[in-house]
């Protein structure tokens, strides 16, 4: 039904490593082939039209999270995008907001992932008696590690960061990706934190007491996490440490 | 039972206050709103509300205290001041923000997102015209009344500050609620979410629609 449409591409265009170059849109015609995705697209573009064109990927199965951009105002994962979702076959492709831009289509998003993974300290703090190697781990409830499980499968793609205008009026927010990670160690019962050492961490105005709920996170989360249930968890847990 | 509050988190007390005078806020509005709608039912209806909340049962003479209103005028504007403060912090002050809130808002299409930047602008709109209504009724309260509101509306041209209060607190006041169900964790899905949008959307359409009559019903008493 889709096949041999022609596809108008909007891309925005912009190399911070050229000294005269200036953020310009610029526009692709493709001809659409059967379930082709827009990462699928870029590819083509790359190949067939313009060489210098930079966008990220990896895995093109929403997997890796690399390949996140606003397609026509709503950011998602490029290769999890059909063209034939857009009847009038017009795709702008603009680069996620609020990260440092490498050039075009891709961002940074690794250097905020690191940064935050080391301010939230995002890694399992063991219990005291727990931290010897050879001793055997105790099982985990299939329950608890189902519910761990449900938060893990975040691929860091950024877009939730993007999608949150508190975070862009507010730079040093933690974002729904933050909140998520933290909600995760929060519920793993091996993590010696308590309810008090997360508030160090998220009990303030960049953290969970920031957020607006504006849901920009939750509604555009390509793994459709809970972002909306996880913030109002976290917050009525650090609101309870007031008592 | 010993409960030991724990008053330096400042950001955890700040962030429940703004929630807790928004509701309370909210209920009274609403209340509020359909006591004055009384007019609906006829000056004798307004007039019998307006003395009740004045306490005439309790006064021998039946007039009862005026004063209660202007304690009430006093108490309101006390919590929306909390409101005020708390909220203002999560508002975009500098031009920095307001850029960063632009630019965001032009590339990516959120529809909670602009409902909240109608939240924040009708939240602007009330601060400034709330003072105004507080102090009308709170430093005249015996005149509320059908004849005495109606002059007050109608002939010395008060709707002109009455009917915008109207749109924008009614708006802010059912978004408000709405986000504070989802903030909270009222909403165990996205389907329970969608619904309380659509309540909130409706709140807001019959008080306004409540309230414009109220005020049209007035008209008949101006002389």
């Amino acid at each position: 039904m889709s096949q041999g449409r022609q596809l108008t591409f909007n891309i925005f265009r912009y190399d911070p490593q050229e000294p005269n170059d200036k953020p310009k849109m610029v526009r692709y015609h493709l001809t659409e082939t059967p379930g082709m995705t827009v990462f699928i697209a870029l590819n083509k573009l790359r190949e067939e039209q313009d060489t210098s064109l930079q966008f990220d990927f990896v895995c093109r199965a929403g997997i890796c999270g690399s390949c996140a951009m606003v397609i026509n105002g709503f950011p998602t994962l490029a290769c999890r995008t059909l063209t034939a979702k857009y009847p009038n076959g017009e795709i702008t492709l603009m680069p996620l907001p609020g990260f440092e831009l490498i050039g075009d289509l891709s961002v940074n998003t690794g250097k905020f992932m690191r940064e935050l993974a080391e301010r939230l300290k995002l890694w399992l703090h063991p219990k005291a008696n727990d931290i010897s190697i050879h001793r055997l781990e105790e099982p985990m409830a299939p329950e608890e590690a189902a519910r761990l499980y449900e938060l893990e499968r975040c691929v860091e793609c950024g877009v939730c960061v993007s999608a949150c205008a508190t975070k862009q009026m507010r730079e040093t927010f933690v974002g729904a990706v933050g909140m998520m990670k933290i909600a995760r160690f929060e519920l793993d019962s091996r993590d010696a934190r308590t309810a008090e050492d997360f508030y160090h961490v998220i009990g303030n105005q960049d953290g969970v007491f920031g957020c607006m709920t504006l849901l920009g996170c939750q509604d555009n989360c390509p793994k459709d996490l809970p972002h909306m249930q996880q913030i109002a968890y976290l917050r009525r847990k650090m609101a309870m440490t007031l008592v | 039972m010993a409960i030991k509050l724990s008053i330096k988190k400042w950001s955890a007390w700040l962030d429940l206050s703004q929630s807790l005078s928004g509701v309370i806020l909210a209920v009274f509005l609403w209340t509020h709103l359909v006591l004055v709608s009384s007019i609906l039912l006829g000056g004798d209806a307004m007039n019998w509300v307006a003395r009740t909340m004045e306490l005439s049962f309790l006064s021998s003479d039946g007039h009862g205290y005026p004063w209660v209103v202007t304690c009430i005028a006093v108490g309101i504007a006390a919590l929306a001041l909390v409101h005020v403060i708390v909220a203002l912090q999560k508002l975009p002050m500098s031009l920095r923000q307001q850029r960063a809130l632009q630019q965001q808002m032009q590339v990516i299409n959120h529809s909670d997102t602009r409902l909240w930047r109608w939240q924040a602008i009708t939240g602007v709109v009330i601060l400034l015209l709330l003072p105004v209504h507080l102090w009308l009724i709170g430093s005249a309260p015996e005149t509320i009344g059908p004849q005495g509101s109606a002059e007050r509306i109608w002939n010395q041209g008060v709707w002109m500050v009455y009917l915008p209060l109207l749109l924008t607190v009614e708006l802010h006041a059912a978004i408000g609620i709405y986000r504070v169900a989802l903030k909270w964790g009222a909403a165990r899905d996205l389907n329970s979410r969608s619904r309380l949008r659509k309540i909130k959307t409706i709140v807001s359409i019959a008080f306004v629609t409540v309230g414009i009559a109220s005020l049209l019903a007035f008209l008949p008493h101006a002389s």
